[in-house]
């Protein structure tokens, strides 16, 4: 049996009133398990950071509720919300964060002072961490001297050290080469399964969908379900490049329809003239059409 | 949270230094000029405390030296030698007025001594006659380098011209000198006869000054005894009286400077740090957590300020005995306590300036690149 780590039902996030109301959430449900890891992906501006923040108990839904590990975070004040995400929830975040005035060590054990037993009980497993996530050797070392790949290995250690059953992780990819975002995801991976935490993944890389659970699609606001194996094939109408609409994250909206764009370049050339576009994608059309 | 209190104050020792040196700044302002003012009062009862009588004796009513004017009869002097403890009486005539010495006017307590008399006479020589004969007068010698005045040159004292016959050393202050003439001259200017001002009173060994002070004004009518401390201590809350006030405006200005700087320093620092912040917040960190920081930070600023600005008013005072004798520079332990005890109100203070930047850090802003 499954234990839900996080739940949210039919949550709503509105910024603003009257006229310059926005819904930056709306009408979210989902939850995430013990040893789950799920993806939250979608275009920029859809509501990702409002979602995961709400379910990292760091904003309050407008409607709706969030329970984390048993507790609806609406009864909370701001001191029960603190404490709870001190004690349930570690994060990761893009800009890995780190506190530039302390080493890696004491990085990591940042967080224990405000778990039971404080440093001095904390103080092993940091050690533990430091070992298993190969900064041994760099445990006195301050983060500015630190790789990419190393600051977010610290970071999640960070994010590990007081054993929270829910690890929210936010483009924790973002900013590393290829190799160490590999390393990054696969750490992550195997912190949901051999730990049995939750892990709440936003990202936009691609290669998280061969360690992922679920992946789930936000746009404007709303959260669909996305299966790894669908796709929704479409063409770049600028260099007919076969572009998987689900994934897309370049478009242009015209005249009611969603174009997608195999790059940036591409979208320009169209919003620069789509007519022209079009019209070559209509006689492209009409050419197949013709032939026998 | 300690350990990254201070991790992050120590993290740019540079601009630490720089934050430190500016509070530092309005800090030792305060106490120069509390040193100066300390130092001008202390100069203010040399003669009481140099001179090291053990009880001072004056006309009945009068119970200080610095503005005022006593006259005690000669033959109470002889009255006084018969008192049970006294070992040797020393009498003086004073004058709270102005000399001319080269090409200025200078507040000066005129002194004036027995023939041959070195009890009362000045405590350190820097050159000439340590006595003053008839018609010369020993004077400071900050007032020789001043003004560039000799051995020999002319003075007028008390509309009367007297040669200089030697120069004193630490005789002089801003607000007041003290000059040394023959008694019969100087009783001759105020047409003193048959009286003096004070009488210096050296008691036996093992005689308490204080029993001793008792027992003149006993068996001597209409005279006043003091020991020294009581009679130097009285001096001393005069002069600090006259000056209490713009003391307390300089301290005041001093403290308004101090708080804004180191307010300003705590700002600076908390925005500069508002990432970290929204981190830690992030993370579980508390806002109190993160103030009582910021108020440590600003309280180390603060007492670090008050440590350097004691260094430098310690390293001033040799400098300006050197350099401007004419400042007498003290440092008393009321003064530090005051200002140590400022530093930590400064600091509190200051600590509340960024309390609202602190709490309008958003967590969530921990998420953006």
């Amino acid at each position: 049996m499954t234990t839900p780590i996080v739940q949210a039902s039919k949550v709503v996030k509105t910024f603003g009133a009257g006229r310059t109301l926005v819904r930056a959430v709306d009408g979210v449900s989902l939850e995430v398990n013990a040893g789950e890891m799920v993806t939250i992906t979608g275009p920029s501006g859809s509501g990702k950071t409002t979602l995961v923040s709400m379910l990292g108990a760091l904003l309050r839904p407008t409607q709706g509720a969030i329970v984390i590990d048993g507790i609806d975070i609406a009864s909370l004040s701001e001191a029960g919300l603190s404490a709870l995400r001190a004690r349930t929830v570690g994060f990761v975040f893009q800009s890995f964060n780190l506190l530039e005035s302390l080493t890696v060590r004491e990085n990591i054990l940042f967080p224990a002072h405000l778990a039971p037993g404080g440093m001095p009980a904390a103080a092993p497993h940091a050690d533990d961490l430091l070992e298993r996530l190969g900064l041994g050797k760099r445990s006195k070392a301050l983060p500015r001297t630190l790789s990419g790949g190393e600051k977010q290995r610290v970071a999640i250690a960070r994010a590990l050290i007081n054993k929270p059953k829910l690890i929210i992780a936010d483009e924790p990819t973002g900013n590393l080469d290829s190799k160490s975002g590999q390393e990054v995801l696969m750490i992550l991976h195997d912190i949901a399964r051999d730990q049995g935490r939750a892990i709440l993944l936003v990202t936009h890389d691609r290669r998280v969908e061969e360690v992922a659970d679920r992946i789930l699609w936000l746009e404007d606001g709303t959260l669909r379900d996305r299966k790894q194996e669908s796709h929704d094939w479409t063409n770049d109408p600028v260099c007919n490049m076969r572009i998987d609409s689900w994934a897309s994250l370049i478009f242009s909206d015209h005249e009611g329809v969603r174009y997608n764009f195999c790059s940036d370049k591409c979208r320009d050339r169209f919003t620069a003239d789509p007519s022209k576009y079009l019209r070559e994608t209509q006689l492209a059309e009409q050419s197949e059409e013709r032939k026998p | 949270m300690f350990r990254w209190t201070f991790s992050e104050l120590f993290a740019a020792p540079q601009q630490l230094l720089a934050s430190v040196a500016a509070v530092a700044g309005a800090f030792a302002l305060v106490l120069f000029f509390e040193g100066v003012f300390a130092g001008e009062s202390g100069q203010i009862v040399a003669l009481i405390d140099k001179t090291e009588a053990d009880v001072w004796v004056m006309q009945k009513g009068v119970g200080n030296m610095h503005m005022t004017t006593s006259f005690v009869a000669d033959w109470k002097i002889d009255a006084i030698k018969d008192v049970e403890g006294v070992k040797k009486v020393t009498p003086i005539l004073y004058l709270n007025s102005v000399i001319e010495a080269g090409g200025r006017n200078w507040l000066s307590f005129i002194v004036g001594l027995e023939a041959g008399d070195t009890r009362a006479g000045p405590w350190e020589l820097a050159s000439g006659a340590a006595i003053p004969g008839p018609g010369e007068a020993i004077l400071p010698d900050v007032i020789a380098a001043d003004t560039g005045l000799a051995i020999g040159d002319t003075v007028r004292i008390a509309g009367r011209e007297f040669t200089v016959a030697g120069f004193s050393s630490d005789t002089f202050s801003m607000a007041n000198s003290i000059t040394f003439v023959t008694m019969e001259d100087l009783g001759d200017t105020m047409s003193s006869i048959g009286s003096v001002s004070y009488l210096l009173v050296d008691a036996k060994p093992g005689v308490d000054a204080h029993a001793l002070a008792g027992r003149i004004m006993d068996q001597v009518e209409k005279v006043n005894a003091l020991t020294r401390q009581e009679f130097s201590d009285r001096d001393f809350s005069i002069a600090v009286q006259m000056g209490l006030e713009i003391v307390w405006m300089m301290t005041l200005i001093g403290s308004a400077l101090a708080v804004l700087l180191t307010g300003f320093i705590v700002y600076s620092h908390v925005s500069d740090r508002e990432r970290e912040l929204a981190v830690m917040k992030a993370l579980g960190v508390r806002d109190w957590a993160i103030y009582l920081s910021i108020m440590t930070q600003a309280l180390v600023i603060g007492l670090l300020a008050f440590g350097l600005a004691v260094a430098v008013v310690l390293l001033a005072i040799p400098l300006t005995d050197a350099f401007a004798p004419k400042i007498s520079l003290g440092l008393t332990v009321d003064a530090l306590i005051r200002t140590g005890a400022m530093a930590v109100i400064v600091s509190l203070l200051a600590s509340i300036i960024p309390v609202r930047r602190v709490l309008s850090v958003d967590p969530v802003t921990a998420f953006q690149q």
